[in-house]
């Protein structure tokens, strides 16, 4: 799963790249529009290092920011569950807060709290955090009334229980979502690293673009797909392990 | 221990014809009666009214001396996460451990207790479900399909073997199986199609205990009066 990941990426990188080199040649395009491949592997050379850091800088605000949106979006989710005003009004909040572009709120966020890690983080958990919660939401509101009826109708039925079989009835959609949402996470960070930040990849991205440096945005862009598609891949390694714990006996197979 | 239904109407809010018009009967217990009749006819939506109606004072439906009543179905599942064992063992109460162990050798389920629930075949999830509810505190148990996909030889055995460890319970078994129904049950309330307008009837059933030796003709004859009302 991990490798696929990975291969997938550098599949997608180099169609990508060679599009671009094949718009360089057809239409002439000096290397200050389009780099060749020579300028880009120098680039490389120099930058690649400094650059990989800087992902791995991103992913850790990523990872964190994904980490809050996942406990906030669980806990809502359990506690917006029931058909209770409460429940119906996280429930109607949720569904028109996903429908607003979170991202245009990054400036007020940058306004009170300031450049920093702060900001970043912020930003990357409600990216994430609102996806995840509509997923959550939807699991936990939908009963399974196959398994629920005997523990409802002898009295057994408790929060923890209710929560546990609709969880684990939806293990391969909550595990889905939230290696998708790892993307969703990353895309917030570097968005706010853009807009206003003093670390991260979005930030030496914005001083390759005021360089108009298109070959070290584009080793950025590699080593954020690398980065990336290695951190998606082992959230879903991690995923089909607690799913086959989970659901099966050691040694059984599932069926 | 007494089940009465009294002018009892139901119509589900999207259909304009009631599945249920001017039912009335009254059933007896402790023992095993029996509620049959072709599919669609309401054998099903009666059950839950009665779980849902049950002695409820603006009810049509009174059942004096059951307080209890369970409803157990078919499709039913036990969570995949831990063993059907264990949660055999969780739903248990401590002082029914030896019933539990007596049902589980009538049930022949001694060897799946290791297996998780997706892993039984139809019948034995069946009978594993059943097992759950024969050990709550029930007066009145619904057995809706619940011993479908068990084999004929074996469904005889477990209900002979329900009827003597449970002699003081009502049991309402919901069944297509005609040959069943008429040999097992006490009182059958047979409910025909709404089309037919033949409305609801009951039938004294042959109940036979543990032990017992077939009467060809009358159970022959409970057979025809069963099919005869629907």
């Amino acid at each position: 799963m991990l490798f696929r990941r990975i291969y997938q990426f550098l599949i997608v990188f180099c169609l990508g790249l060679v599009c671009l080199l094949g718009i360089k040649q057809i239409f002439t395009l000096s290397d200050y529009v389009i780099p060749g491949l020579p300028l880009i592997m120098e680039t490389s050379g120099l930058v690649s290092v400094g650059y990989l850091l800087d992902v791995i800088n991103t992913l850790s605000v990523t990872v964190l920011g994904q980490f809050v949106s996942i406990i906030m979006a669980f806990t809502v989710g359990i506690l917006g569950r029931k058909s209770s005003w409460a429940g119906s009004f996280i429930k109607v909040m949720a569904y028109n807060i996903q429908a607003y572009p979170i991202v245009a709120l990054a400036p007020i966020i940058f306004i009170l709290l300031g450049d920093g890690f702060l900001s970043r983080l912020l930003i990357a958990s409600m990216i994430c955090y609102f996806p995840l919660l509509l997923s959550v939401l939807g699991v936990m509101t939908a009963p399974v009334k196959d398994i629920e009826h005997f523990y409802i109708a002898t009295g057994r039925m408790r929060w923890q229980l209710e929560v546990k079989i609709r969880a684990f009835e939806n293990l391969s959609k909550l595990t889905t979502v939230i290696a998708g949402s790892a993307t969703l996470a990353m895309a917030g960070t570097i968005v706010a690293e853009f807009i206003a930040a003093n670390a991260g990849i979005g930030y030496s991205i914005r001083i390759a673009l005021y360089q108009s440096d298109l070959a070290g945005i584009l080793v950025a862009l590699f080593m954020i797909g690398i980065v990336i598609s290695v951190y998606q891949g082992i959230l879903e390694t991690l995923g089909e392990k607690v799913k086959t714990r989970w659901s099966a006996p050691k040694g059984g197979e599932l069926i | 221990m007494r089940l009465d239904c009294n002018g009892l109407k139901f119509q589900y809010s999207d259909s304009e014809v009631a599945v249920l018009d001017n039912l009335s009967f009254s059933m007896t217990g402790p023992g095993f009666n029996s509620v049959f009749g072709p599919s669609g006819v309401g054998k099903t939506s009666f059950a839950k009214l009665l779980v849902s109606r049950g002695n409820k004072p603006e009810s049509n439906i009174s059942t004096p001396g059951i307080h209890t009543i369970l409803y157990s179905y078919n499709m039913e599942r036990l969570p995949g996460w831990s063993c059907t064992g264990t949660h055999l063992d969780k739903v248990c109460p401590p002082e029914k451990e030896a019933l539990k162990k007596e049902l589980i050798d009538i049930f022949r389920l001694k060897s799946l207790l290791n297996a998780r629930f997706s892993q039984l075949s139809m019948g034995q999830q069946n009978r594993m479900n059943l097992i759950r509810y024969l050990l709550q505190d029930f007066d009145l148990l619904i057995l809706d399909e619940s011993l479908a996909n068990v084999d004929e030889v074996l469904r005889e055995t477990i209900i002979l073997g329900m009827k003597a460890l449970f002699p003081g319970k009502f049991f309402l078994y919901i069944s297509h199986n005609l040959m069943e129904v008429a040999k097992f049950c006490r009182e059958i309330l047979v409910l025909s199609e709404p089309i037919k307008k033949k409305g609801s009837f009951m039938v004294q059933g042959q109940d036979y205990k543990p032990g017992y030796s077939l009467d060809r003709q009358s159970f022959e004859g409970t057979m025809l009066e069963i099919m005869d009302a629907f």
